[in-house]
């Protein structure tokens, strides 16, 4: 017979529970309850969710709809980028940048040549260098576009994300125009630039700046004094000055709680020490403040894009150095040495000198920064990239603790991560 | 963390505390929309129209005598996402030698144009092709006779990159 009697089950389960305590108190170990009254409630968000702007997940426990822990778990879109370097030429590495922050790929291309000619110790032609100005600060435009767009999307204001998209949609064409493709630029090269840019171009540009201010007023005259999108935007997600830069935040994030770091006010690279323009901050440290600094970054990016177009100088668009930086085409096909040059660069790459350099520069997301450890040959011993979404996302989970589950959503668009740049 | 004060609601004017105006503006907005030119394109029937710039589909360029591409192997070489395999032998002809196999797998292919860039024969160009289709993997491996276009075809490209490269 295998049935037991209910004074027989008991029987064993107080046999059971003795050797539990006994098994404890030996070896002298406390348990702890993280839920006594069991009404928690742990919900996954994501990787899948749509409003977590791609593969992040968080993980959320509920006391009722209030969220008392938010963990978020990074690394889906791990594509291992800082061991694939190692394996690649500098040069040759340029196209993987364009897949890191893939909102602002111009900025990417800017920063990872940037980085590289700093540790070749050599500095662009000056026409280059205004271009590439010129380029990172319209992916500024188009990124923050596009985290307009999704924050107001996801709060509920579906319109702005489709009027944003419009205007993305003509910095793309710009962007085609200018190097061939609308995404995966690469455009920036080792000691220049991969092509100039025509008149005809600039002038494109132009026209689109000067429309684009009435269509920000546009798309901002509509949900900025819209009572409901205010209650769901102030005083939520609250981050506070000392906290942010405790944690590393940079970029709009960190100015949204009214730290005026800026690199290209406080670094100043390219040429952003001739340009005239404000650091914007918000001392408000919530969704809101992060919202309007990103707003507000728009308008000053563009009156930085009128400067450039008005004092770009004419000029070589690549340094005239071919043991390390492409030669000029029409070179390669008549000039022996070049030719030459050409295949040795390709090879074997353009080596910087044995030593560690880092080099960052201010993202649309924030300071992301590469850092070279060179072993004296063409490939990089180690590349770390430093980006600015991952150091973001660390502050997700002090903005979420202690706010409702329904403004989860209006944290991360705030955060703006790029899991492309977060995961690496 | 959770900020009980909401100083941005407080600035509202009774008018937009009301919020009735503003459903009247959304619904107005619609409205002035809705007479407005669409900016999306129908595609199939309205075809996109690239200009020189474009980097599409990467062919090599076929003159009258033959390929140019002397199979050097430095776009094999610089390619970043290894698409493409070539493998060379030797003619008669003025260029002693000339490409057996040439190969590029457009399933790996990523469009960035540094074959293009760091060819020193102008064998290998983008093209203007963006609609680019496959039934099979196999059929996504072009081969040489996939890949040869007419110079005439490519001479917007061919311009561009004597000018601005």
């Amino acid at each position: 017979m295998n049935v037991k009697t209910r004074k027989a089950v008991d029987s064993i389960n107080k046999a059971r529970q003795a050797k539990i305590y006994a098994e404890l108190l030996d070896k002298d170990t406390s348990v702890l309850f993280d839920d006594p009254l069991k009404n928690d409630m742990v919900l996954n968000m994501g990787p899948q969710h749509p409003a977590t702007h791609g593969v992040l997940r968080v993980v959320l426990r509920l006391d009722g709809e209030t969220i008392i822990k938010c963990v978020p778990e990074l690394g889906y879109l791990h594509r291992g980028y800082e061991k694939l370097a190692e394996n690649l030429t500098y040069h040759e590495f340029i196209p993987h940048t364009d897949r890191l922050d893939y909102l602002a790929p111009m900025s990417n291309n800017v920063a990872i040549t940037l980085a590289i000619e700093n540790a070749l110790g050599m500095e662009s032609p000056e026409r280059a260098q205004w271009i590439r100005t010129l380029v990172s600060e319209l992916a500024r435009i188009s990124s923050h576009l596009m985290a307009m767009g999704s924050t107001c999307m996801d709060v509920g204001a579906l319109t702005i994300l489709l009027w944003t998209f419009v205007e993305r949609e003509k910095l793309y064409d710009i962007f085609e125009e200018i190097c061939g493709a609308r995404f995966t630029t690469s455009y920036s090269r080792i000691g220049g630039i991969a092509n100039d840019i025509n008149d005809t171009v600039l002038a494109k540009i132009r026209k689109w700046a000067e429309e684009f201010p009435k269509n920000l007023n546009h798309f901002t005259s509509l949900i900025h004094r819209n009572r409901i999108f205010i209650d769901r935007m102030a005083g939520i997600g609250l981050m506070p000055r000392d906290k942010a830069i405790e944690l590393g935040l940079t970029g709009p994030t960190l100015r949204g709680s009214g730290v005026a770091r800026d690199l290209r006010k406080d670094v100043p690279y390219l040429v952003y020490g001739r340009l005239d323009f404000d650091v914007m901050t918000r001392t408000e440290g919530d969704v809101w403040g992060r919202y309007m600094v990103r707003v507000d970054e728009m308008s000053q990016s563009l009156k930085m894009v009128h400067q450039i177009l008005d004092q770009m100088p004419k000029g070589e668009i690549r340094l005239n150095e071919p043991n390390v930086v492409l030669p000029k085409k029409s070179e390669i096909y008549t000039k022996m040495e070049e030719l030459i040059s050409d295949f040795m660069l390709i090879n074997f790459g353009a080596a910087p000198e044995k030593g560690e350099t880092y080099t960052a520069i201010e993202s649309p997301k924030g300071e992301l920064g590469f850092y070279i450890v060179s072993d004296g040959t063409g490939f990089p011993w180690r590349m770390k990239i430093r980006s600015p979404s991952t150091a973001n996302l660390q502050g997700l989970s002090h903005m979420a603790e202690g706010s409702m589950i329904s403004d989860i959503v209006a944290i991360i668009g705030s955060v703006d991560p790029i899991m492309g740049e977060a995961d690496k | 963390m959770n900020n009980t004060k909401n100083t941005e609601a407080e600035r509202l004017n009774f008018m937009e505390k009301l919020y009735l105006p503003e459903i009247a503006k959304g619904l107005g907005l619609t409205m002035k929309y809705m007479f407005k030119p669409k900016f999306t394109r129908q595609y199939p029937e309205e075809r996109f129209e690239p200009t020189g710039s474009y980097r599409g589909r990467p062919v090599l360029v076929d003159t009258t005598g033959g390929e140019r591409c002397v199979a050097c192997g430095l776009c094999s070489r610089v390619c970043p996402a290894l698409a493409i395999e070539v493998q060379a032998s030797e003619t008669e002809r003025e260029k002693e030698r000339y490409p057996v196999k040439f190969e590029i797998n457009m399933l790996r292919c990523i469009f960035c144009g540094f074959c293009e860039e760091v060819c020193p024969e102008e064998a290998i160009v983008m093209s203007k092709e963006y609609d680019i289709v496959f039934t099979s993997q196999e059929e996504a491996i072009l081969g040489k006779e996939d890949l040869l276009v007419p110079e005439e075809q490519l001479q917007d490209r061919l311009e561009y990159l004597a000018e601005y490269k």
